[in-house]
């Protein structure tokens, strides 16, 4: 095809550079700039224990964050996960604490009830075709109301040391959950390159009616990413309370904000059909290095809720820039 | 079974929140014939082929292919008994590479269970479709959003054919093309032909059918207007069909009576 190239604005130049990937590896070139940054700023920054600690309080956002890039990927939106995490933490400690359910039991139950709850957002989004964002903040509100109904507001605490061990044991000097990150990231990653699901979800969020045009059950596929994403986020519920040795109904929400904004920053398209778990594990650790430093620094913990705030509104204003400039150079070509 | 016909459409009848987009539409589509199918917009003739597709529910009417008679519920199922379609949005993964969006609903796979996807295979089987059908795309890992309008249709035609397709459907292929692309696509139409499959045409470019089609089919209002064999008709005939309908009754929409033909 010899058609002339028309001559090209700043705009559609940046577009002809693959920006996906320029995004992928930019998130990492950033963390790396912030923690060089942050070690001028802080001598205890570039420390062994202050490293390993950031890594071990994000690991349940990161595993929040791979359970919601399923969904956004697919082309959803999960605003839920954070009363999910209430809910099922709740629910869980209670079995262990109130009830004396064994641990695996109490664990297994809370594992599913996760994946009921991201089910049923699955089944109305699907099924009644609400918009994502809207059903899912609807069902974030009914799962407070749940937890907090069901925990009458106490606090549950002193579990089983069976299930402390899972923040407080080691293989090989590594914490279980570290561990457990370690797994769910790289099962995640396969799941998007190797498998026919993976493949499939990448093309329901980059278009919907193309996937179902091309024989692709659409329903069914989205609910199953909801009810993925409710496995995930019942794991990181586990992660979390086990670590803290303690919950109650205030415990998990909130997390969806950051597991939202790491995975933008990390390169999953808002609009969907983009995304990949290393630049999203690099989105988590990127909010947790800048929340660090800037703590150390002795900016407080309000200054970072500004700074993160922008930062959410620049990865989408980006994301939305760099797709409106593929659309132009389309059109023009 | 051997019959004349490899597709049979027979009361055919749709509706959409009251609006009667096709009533009682019968079709039939010769083995290696390339038919065109005409009528001004809103005549039915997209909503008729993504019945055969699968893309939407007849609510009435039979179908047939190659005599038998097929239940066509959705995409899958059409695909499954050798009816592809290109729908004039071409239904494209911008997200995606060529050979991806060549595959997507057909992996080739591998390992238990199939679960895993067959990439080395894919990307091969890929290149050899481009080869094969001579289409103009350098690698089957370019990706299609920064492809122009014919490779883009290229890739279109590419998946729909890449799997031993029995009948092709393709929905206005040369609206968005220039003359030169259009010409291309309109070669290609007929090589597919020459391999054996048989093509539904649907295009508001009576002179395209006229140049590659065997017979042409024209809807009006839903209802099927007449079929005519391209070799015994002239433009003026076919316009005259598409405006004025079967009982040259102006814009009024006849109330016709066909139940079979041939």
């Amino acid at each position: 095809m010899n058609l002339k190239q028309p001559s090209l604005s700043v705009r559609e130049k940046i577009s002809k550079i693959d920006l996906s990937d320029f995004r992928k590896y930019t998130v990492m070139f950033v963390l790396v700039v912030l923690m060089a940054l942050f070690s001028l700023t802080s001598e205890y920054f570039l420390t062994w224990r202050n490293l390993t600690n950031i890594i071990m309080q994000n690991t349940y956002f990161i595993i929040v964050a791979v359970g919601l890039s399923f969904v956004m990927i697919g082309g959803g939106i999960d605003l839920s996960v954070g009363y999910q995490m209430s809910l099922v933490g709740v629910i869980t400690a209670m079995m262990m604490v109130v009830n004396h359910f064994p641990v695996w039991l109490a664990v297994l139950l809370g594992i599913l009830l996760g994946m009921v709850l991201g089910l049923i957002n699955g089944l109305i989004v699907s099924s009644i075709r609400v918009f994502p964002l809207i059903a899912t903040l609807a069902t974030s509100i009914v799962f407070q109301g749940i937890s907090y109904l069901i925990s009458r507001a106490n606090t549950f605490r002193d579990y089983p040391s069976e299930f402390l061990l899972l923040a407080r044991g080691k293989l090989l000097g590594i914490p279980y959950d570290v561990v457990l990150t370690i797994i769910i990231a790289i099962l995640a990653s396969f799941v998007y390159y190797e498998t026919v699901f993976g493949f499939r979800l990448i093309a329901l969020g980059g278009n919907e009616e193309a996937s179902r045009l091309a024989g692709i059950n659409t329903r069914r596929m989205k609910i199953a990413l909801y009810t993925i994403c409710g496995f995930f986020t019942a794991i990181a519920t586990m992660v979390m309370i086990s670590k803290a040795n303690t919950t109650n109904s205030s415990f998990g929400p909130g997390t969806e904000f950051i597991a939202l904004t790491a995975a933008i920053v990390g390169g999953v398209s808002f609009m969907g059909g983009e995304g990949n778990i290393p630049s999203l594990v690099a989105g988590v650790l990127l909010l947790a290095v800048l929340g660090n430093g800037m703590q150390l620094a002795g900016w407080g913990t309000y200054a970072q809720f500004i700074v993160r705030g922008v930062i959410l509104l620049g990865a989408v204003a980006f994301d939305e820039y760099q797709r409106n400039a593929k659309k132009q150079v389309k059109m023009k070509a | 079974m051997d019959t004349e016909y490899i597709v049979e459409m027979r009361g055919i009848c749709k509706r959409f929140s009251g609006v009667q987009a096709l009533n009682n539409v019968d079709l039939q589509l010769r083995r290696g014939e390339i038919m065109g199918l005409v009528g001004d917009n809103g005549a039915g003739k997209s909503t008729l082929m993504k019945i055969l597709s699968g893309a939407y529910l007849a609510d009435e009417g039979e179908i047939y292919i190659d005599g038998q008679k097929a239940h066509i519920h959705n995409p899958q199922d059409a695909f499954n008994l050798g009816v592809g379609m290109i729908y004039q949005d071409l239904a494209l993964f911008n997200n995606l590479d060529v050979a991806r969006n060549i595959f997507i609903g057909r992996e080739l796979t591998r390992g238990p269970f199939k679960l895993l996807m067959d990439k080395k295979r894919m990307y091969k089987r890929a290149e050899e479709v481009i080869r094969d059908f001579r289409v103009d795309i350098k690698s089957p890992k370019m990706n299609v959003a920064r492809m122009s309008g014919g490779q883009r249709q290229m890739v279109a035609c590419a998946r729909a054919i890449a799997f031993q397709s029995k009948v092709l459907i393709m929905d206005e292929p040369t609206a968005a093309l220039g003359v030169t692309e259009a010409n291309k696509l309109l070669g290609l139409i007929r090589n597919l032909k020459d391999v054996g499959l048989s093509i539904l045409l649907i295009t508001q470019r009576i002179p395209d059918i006229l140049s590659i089609a065997d017979r042409v089919f024209v809807l009006k209002g839903g209802q099927r207007q007449d079929i005519m064999e391209v070799s015994k008709v002239c433009l003026d005939d076919v316009v005259e069909m598409i405006v004025r309908g079967k009982d040259r009754g102006g814009n009024q929409t006849p109330e016709v009576e066909y139940k079979s033909f041939g």
